[in-house]
């Protein structure tokens, strides 16, 4: 099991969006969210760890491993994967394809298809779907293509961007199930959510991100009963 | 018209397919993976060409005498040094302006591209003058009434169709055409993938380069003949041909090369004057343009390769 600090991170992108020095530290084998209204600086965060939008200050750990200065392919390699807002499936490739590419730094042909199966189990759908090609198919099905293909390369680590955006209840609780078994099997998480009561039902401990900075962070149930979070999203 | 000469007319047309279809895949290969129109790929296909000369002067030099073996070598040597300098203005010239606006891109690579025609009329011995190219393919001959079909012919239209189906099945069925497809579909998420999106882009130059340098040696070994400005028109031809078929699809690509060898051919048959083909085939390049702007295989929703 593997854990995530960031430490001290300031990141400026596009003006609008920036991170003035924020520090969390994602436990090994647990699941740690991310709350924060849009603009809050989540997306800046996520694109910095994943080497996507280099930082212009502060650290990032993998382990042992500094991940800033690196490019995102070698980052990936280090045992981290992400499901990115929007699910960005590739729509020309079939459901299989998009699979593999999700594996892409997979050698090993019997790891490959252990994974293939093992996600063809956890969304049957997909496996129906094999050949379809991925643009050509629903919202949702596309959400689990998108968490299937997180999956393919086994990682260590599981970053998640909004994966509730634009989708019903009914697939937002499936995919949080997911999620929480996916880290049951010892993948750590850290999850980036807008939907704060169930994010907080399924995480062990978050932080609150506003206008790029830390303004509130604890154990989940701690956070639940903050009133900085119950009045910005409980009402 | 007996049905020896209508023969006679489709055959060369599908070898001047070919040569273009090559061509135009290259241009769509580069579209496709990182949206820009790299100007001098014409240019390279002549520097291939005069690569494969110099390759056969040596050997020649050297005292090889086999012929397959000088044909082999001289188009193996031009496809290796073409993907290098596919490579190298990809990684030095394209990549380094990607952020700036795809007009500069166009821009630039067409200087590169007289940049390399320039120092092939300066610098090849008596680079200015046509060069004739070795004829070193059987010649063996098989003629029924007026037509007549030739063994290198054959030869150079079954490499081409072999190259470019070798490189259709490349990007469908390999581990790197799965990073180039992703690459071309969506760059960012590809990275995500742990796809080395800059090492998707230097192959992917370099296999498009290679394939200008067999149609330029593919040229040579047709006409017998090159020279430092060959590549000017097949370029312009090569990029219509991508741009009719679809620009950055790869079957848009072959489509459109076979379809332009048709208008040309078309165009010889119909006009006594032999400049007329291209006139002919470029006025109705236009009119498919107004009639398709996206090309016959059209994109759907901005998805490509």
């Amino acid at each position: 099991m593997i854990d995530l600090r960031v430490h001290e991170l300031t990141t400026a992108y596009d003006r609008a969006d920036v991170l003035h020095g924020v520090s969390l530290h994602a436990r090994a084998g647990e699941i740690t969210c991310i709350l924060g209204s849009n603009g809050a600086g989540k997306s800046t965060l996520i694109r910095s760890v994943l080497g996507l939008t280099p930082p212009r200050h502060g650290s990032i750990r993998l382990g042992d491993e500094e991940l800033t200065g690196r490019p995102t392919h070698r980052i990936v390699a280090l045992g981290l994967a992400c499901i990115p807002e929007g699910r960005k499936v590739f729509p020309r490739m079939s459901v299989r394809e998009n699979l593999l590419a999700g594996a892409y730094r997979v050698r090993a042909r019997d790891d490959i298809r252990d994974s293939l199966e093992q996600v063809f189990r956890t969304f049957p759908r997909l496996k129906e779907r094999a050949e379809q090609l991925a643009g050509t198919m629903s919202g949702g099905e596309q959400a689990m293509l998108s968490i299937g293909r997180g999956l393919m390369s086994r990682p260590k680590m599981l970053v998640i961007d909004e994966p509730s955006l634009g989708l019903s209840p009914l697939f937002v609780k499936e995919n949080f199930n997911v999620i929480r078994r996916v880290n049951d099997g010892g993948v750590s998480v850290l999850l980036v959510e807008q939907n704060v009561k169930q994010t907080l039902a399924i995480s062990h401990r978050g932080y609150v991100l506003a206008q790029g900075r830390v303004v509130a962070q604890g154990d989940a149930d701690v956070l639940r009963e903050n009133p900085e979070v119950r009045r910005a999203y409980f009402g | 018209m007996d049905a020896g000469l209508l023969g006679q007319y489709i055959f060369n047309g599908l070898m001047l397919g070919i040569i273009y279809a090559m061509v135009a895949v290259g241009f769509t290969l580069f579209f496709g993976v990182l949206d820009v129109i790299k100007f001098s790929h014409g240019d390279v296909l002549t520097v291939g060409a005069f690569v494969g000369l110099a390759t056969y002067h040596g050997l020649d030099a050297l005292g090889v005498t086999s012929a397959p073996v000088l044909a082999l070598s001289l188009t193996l040597a031009a496809m290796l040094a073409m993907g290098a300098l596919g490579a190298l203005m990809a990684r030095w010239i394209v990549l380094p302006l990607r952020n700036a606006p795809a007009i500069n891109v166009l821009l630039i690579t067409l200087m590169a591209g007289t940049v390399l025609r320039e120092l092939i009329r300066l610098f090849y011995p008596a680079g200015a003058n046509p060069k004739p190219f070795p004829r070193l393919l059987p010649t063996d001959s098989l003629t029924m009434g007026s037509f007549t079909l030739r063994l290198d012919n054959v030869i150079l239209l079954s490499v081409g169709a072999a190259a470019i189906v070798g490189v259709h099945l490349l990007i469908t069925r390999s581990r790197l055409g799965l990073a180039i497809r992703a690459a071309a579909q969506d760059s960012e998420t590809a990275r995500i993938m742990g796809i080395n999106f800059q090492m998707v882009v230097l192959v992917t130059f370099a296999l498009g380069s290679a394939l200008a340098a067999l149609a330029g040696v593919t040229a040579g070994l047709y006409y017998s003949e090159i020279n430092f400005g060959m590549g000017l028109l097949l370029g312009v031809i090569g990029f219509s041909a991508a741009v009719v078929g679809g620009l950055g699809n790869l079957y848009g690509a072959v489509l459109g090369g076979f379809l332009f060898a048709a208008l040309q051919t078309l165009g010889a048959v119909w006009f006594s004057v032999p400049a007329y083909k291209d006139v002919f085939a470029f006025a109705l390049v236009i009119l498919i343009m107004a009639w398709r702007p996206t090309g016959l295989i059209a994109e759907k929703t901005a998805e490509r390769v």
